[in-house]
């Protein structure tokens, strides 16, 4: 009988240090946060947004199991660690995507402003060839001042790109060149009419 | 022998230990609102509940969060004594908060474009009411820059409706609204004359005086309205021809200077006719008169210009095309020029004024609100 009470100690000994003596997966925690952190400071918001919001989801999961383990009388932090360890490897497999959607995103970018540079100074050499001074067109003088304002844009065009804007950048640039291209064949029919007086 | 049962009692202690204090294969699996629950709210996040339904959407986020922690205490539980009953209906609930959200995200979207739309359309409309005097003014159109990033920006307005960017867009149309204010502020600057009365009735008298001039003496006489572009021959006081005319790239203002490309207000006469020239016929009028000389030597004196600058001359009335901008000359059609030459002698008065219409276009667009 006392054997069997010293054994029902040791049992009940045993199971409480396999199973309570569990300490919160703190490193995991960390890391998985930082990985996030990293993703976000790596422009994430902007071109992980899906990403990104699915990282928090898992790892607001993670942490819900951690919560309910550190409750429990028996805690068993393994499932939890194993969510914060795929959070924290995801989170760098998205950190890892984000530098060549932010290239891509440049690079669509400055190849729209040199489109819309290109429409630019296309339209101002069309105007250029028009006809000058005393007698020129009204509506030649029109779109000279309209260029004016084109230029005006593509230094904002050139501002966002400058503070990493890329897909405002782009916006901006592709409406500049449909202008100058408008203006253009406007200059160009203008010019036309000139002719044909 | 005595070493075996120990051992027994031991595992079978420890199994009875893990079974009876540790949640395992018996537990009941969780309801199936509970992941629905998850499901709903990351489409709301991805619908823009934080931006349309702010407040909404946080109480929503609370009840979940609520409706979890519920949940996690039920699992606390020993499987056999668990029950889901209430954490379902939790989770309903919290479903059920999220479709109101959902609504009021769809509604909120849908009055926020209308509301965009609507700023869009009126801003557009007062966007070409400005393109189009700007271009009727046929002049050099300092206002034109902001009215073309204006232009572009609509466009950017456009492409940001249709990818759903609504915040984006407001904020370009709050730049469309302020490049549109600079341009008025820059038409009105240049056209406030034309909306004040008391030039206007100046003006008025000045043609109503060449008029009756005509009248009396039967004499021919010339009145150039600038707004309206017009060249209008009296003869006996009789109306007998107008013309369209084109004017000065700063037609519109009166001239002060030479090269300030402005077309003279005054009463002139013709004095002299040219057969031939780059413009084609030309009748040259005696600009500056004494009232030109009189004002530009005063803003000399008031050093609006330059000691160096000079008053400028060799005004005409002349060919070439109306609509072709001057350095102020008033420029006709070939043909009408032709026709013209021959009606007008040397002599004959010419009486140029901004206008005479008191209730003109420029008072009618940029009437102060």
């Amino acid at each position: 009988m006392k054997n069997l009470m010293k054994i029902s100690v040791l049992g009940f000994l045993v199971v409480f240090l396999f199973t309570s003596c569990a300490k919160q997966p703190t490193q995991q925690i960390d890391e998985a946060k930082a990985a996030i952190d990293a993703v976000v400071k790596a422009g994430g918001d902007i071109y992980a947004k899906d990403e990104l919001k699915k990282l928090n989801d898992d790892y607001n999961a993670a942490m819900d199991e951690v919560n309910a383990q550190s409750k429990k009388l028996f805690k068993k932090y393994g499932k939890a660690k194993e969510m914060l360890a795929k959070v924290k490897a995801d989170a760098d497999s998205v950190a890892q995507l984000i530098p060549a959607r932010k290239e891509e995103a440049k690079n669509n970018a400055i190849a729209a402003y040199d489109e819309a540079k290109a429409a630019f100074e296309a339209a101002k050499a069309i105007l250029d060839k028009a006809p000058k001074g005393k007698g020129t067109k009204a509506d030649i003088e029109a779109m000279k001042s309209d260029l004016a304002g084109l230029e005006a844009q593509l230094a904002e065009v050139q501002a966002a790109i400058d503070r990493e804007d890329y897909f405002g950048a782009r916006d901006k640039a592709v409406s500049i060149k449909e202008k100058a291209n408008a203006i253009s064949e406007q200059v160009n029919a203008a010019i036309e009419k000139v002719r044909g007086r | 022998m005595k070493l075996r049962k120990q051992i027994v009692a031991l595992v079978g202690i420890i199994a009875f230990s893990l079974i009876f204090f540790t949640p395992g294969c018996k537990t009941p699996p969780a309801p199936s609102e509970v992941e629905q629950a998850r499901l709903q709210e990351q489409a709301l996040w991805g619908a823009g509940g934080s931006v349309f339904a702010p407040e909404e959407f946080q109480k929503y986020e609370s009840s979940l969060a609520e409706a979890r922690r519920a949940l996690e205490r039920e699992e606390l539980k020993i499987g056999p004594f668990r029950n889901y009953g209430q954490v379902r209906e939790n989770f309903r609930q919290v479903i059920k908060q999220g479709e109101q959200v959902e609504s009021l995200i769809k509604s909120r979207k849908a009055s926020l474009l209308l509301e965009i739309e609507s700023s869009r359309e009126s801003l557009y409309a007062k966007y070409e009411v400005l393109n189009n005097l700007s271009l009727q003014l046929n002049q050099r159109g300092y206002a034109r820059p902001h009215l073309a990033q204006a232009d572009i920006l609509f466009k950017e307005v456009d492409r940001l409706l249709a990818g759903l960017r609504y915040e984006e867009a407001r904020g370009r149309l709050e730049e469309i609204s302020s490049l549109l204010k600079q341009a008025e502020n820059i038409l009105r600057e240049q056209l406030k004359r034309y909306m004040d009365q008391g030039q206007i009735r100046q003006w008025r008298q000045m043609a109503e005086r060449a008029i009756e001039k005509s009248k009396i003496s039967g004499q021919t006489v010339i009145v150039i309205s600038k707004l309206e572009r017009t060249l209008t021959v009296y003869k006996a006081g009789q109306q007998i021809k107008t013309y369209q005319v084109g004017l000065g790239f700063n037609g519109l203002n009166d001239k002060l200077h030479a090269g300030d490309d402005a077309t003279p207000e005054g009463e002139y006469k013709i004095i002299k006719k040219i057969g031939a020239s780059k413009y084609g016929k030309g009748l040259l009028i005696d600009y500056p008169n004494e009232e030109d000389i009189k004002k530009f030597n005063e803003a000399k004196k008031k050093g609006y210009i330059t000691s160096s600058t000079r008053i400028g001359g060799l005004i005409e009335i002349h060919g070439g095309g109306k609509d072709g901008l001057t350095r102020g000359c008033v420029a006709l059609d070939d043909k009408e020029m032709d026709e013209l030459f021959k009606l007008i002698p040397i002599g004959t008065p010419v009486t140029i004024v901004g206008t005479t219409d008191p209730n003109n276009k420029i008072i009618e667009i940029l009437k102060p609100v």
